[in-house]
């Protein structure tokens, strides 16, 4: 494929449209958006069962920047890094953040810098495990890039999807962002000690998560003060 | 880390004895002790997958993945599209487009002025403008 071509398809990924593809191109490139779709299915698969041939537990986390990921995170490593082997792979666009303040908590951690891109793919993962022994971990942790859009385009692999979001980031987050909703497995309403003050109705986010999943469970916490951390850990298995 | 880093350039210096060198060994060695180092690069947001240790000046194209296990010499480039794990660059290098490195060496001073290569297990080396004059060794 000659590299001008190559470059527009390139270029029309990054974007995700199709529909700025030139005609003569059209056909190409969604053959190509597929495939690639595929290939993350496919790799999603293949890191699903080393997992599984490890008896590791694994979840992806997924959220917007700021709803408390990490500080939830925190709050769960604290309680068993003593008991479980810990990996914990951090996404970022850039920086380290995440990862030192997780390591602190006893945990090992990889960060990955997705520079321009908004979402981890299955790819990330398989780099990074294929580069460890497996043996060594009984749980594995991904925090995907801080946003509720573009992780719904990559599944990982992992045992489920939380989904987290706070109470600062007002009730109608739920329904604005039904794809990623509709791909967890526990949807997490985290900040909820400031739900008075804020006067947040999150008994319409409660309610928007199940109308969206039928099958998601939904827990309040708050990392803060602690409030329902281990529900949440008994909702994971852990 | 630089202890590793001289003995493998000194390896790879005796080119048609690699196959037999222990230099899988001593990447292994220098991965292991491999930090990050993502402070000194010229360029725009790449990914990178730790650990990735760059030294100065060294320039990265567009939609470039590094990582995990990548270390680059100063002032090398490594142009849009590359992908490289596993892999040492020493310093003055030039990786062209699209190039795909796994668990690769490429010698100081090399310089791949062409695009699409995918190599594995290799030590690369060479002031090149086409694939077919390309110098490389398996291990």
């Amino acid at each position: 494929m000659p590299i001008d071509k190559e470059k527009e398809i390139e270029r029309i990924k990054e974007v995700e449209s199709i529909n700025l593809a030139r005609e003569e191109i059209r056909d190409e490139v969604i053959e190509t958006k597929k495939a690639v779709e595929k290939d993350n299915e496919l790799l999603a698969n293949r890191v699903h069962q080393k997992f599984k041939d490890n008896n590791i537990k694994s979840f992806d986390i997924v959220g917007a920047i700021g709803a408390g990921k990490t500080a939830l995170l925190e709050k769960i490593i604290e309680k068993i890094s003593s008991q479980y082997r810990t990996l914990v792979i951090c996404g970022d666009i850039t920086t380290r953040v995440d990862a030192d303040r997780i390591e602190k908590h006893k945990a090992e951690t990889v960060q990955i810098n997705t520079g321009r891109e908004c979402a981890l793919n299955a790819y990330h993962i398989h780099q990074i495990i294929k580069n460890k022994d497996l043996n060594n971990y009984d749980l594995v942790f991904i925090e995907n890039v801080g946003n509720l859009i573009c992780p719904s385009d990559f599944i990982l692999g992992t045992d489920k999807r939380l989904i987290v979001v706070s109470t600062t980031e007002g009730e109608w987050v739920v329904e604005k962002h039904p794809m990623l909703f509709k791909m967890s497995d526990i949807a997490v309403i985290n900040k909820i000690d400031l739900k008075e003050r804020l006067g947040t109705d999150v008994d319409k986010m409660i309610s928007d998560a199940k109308k969206i999943n039928l099958k998601i469970e939904v827990i309040t916490t708050s990392a803060k003060t602690g409030e329902n951390i281990e529900k949440l850990m008994n909702l994971m298995g852990l | 880390m630089k202890e590793e880093l001289i003995k493998i350039e000194e390896l790879i210096g005796n080119f048609d004895n690699i196959e037999k060198s222990d230099i899988k060994d001593l990447m292994q060695r220098l991965f292991s002790k491999l930090g990050n180092r993502l402070e000194k690069y010229v360029g725009d947001y790449p990914t990178f997958i730790e650990p990735v240790y760059l030294e100065d000046n060294v320039k990265i194209g567009d939609d470039v993945l590094l990582g995990p296990n990548v270390y680059i010499g100063a002032n090398s480039e490594i142009q849009d599209y590359v992908e490289m794990s596993n892999t040492i660059i020493f310093e003055n290098v030039i990786i062209g487009e699209n190039f795909k490195l796994e668990n690769c060496v490429v010698a100081k001073g090399s310089s791949f002025k062409f695009n699409n290569l995918n190599m594995k297990n290799s030590v690369l080396i060479g002031e090149t403008k086409s694939k077919d004059e390309l110098q490389s060794k398996k291990f």
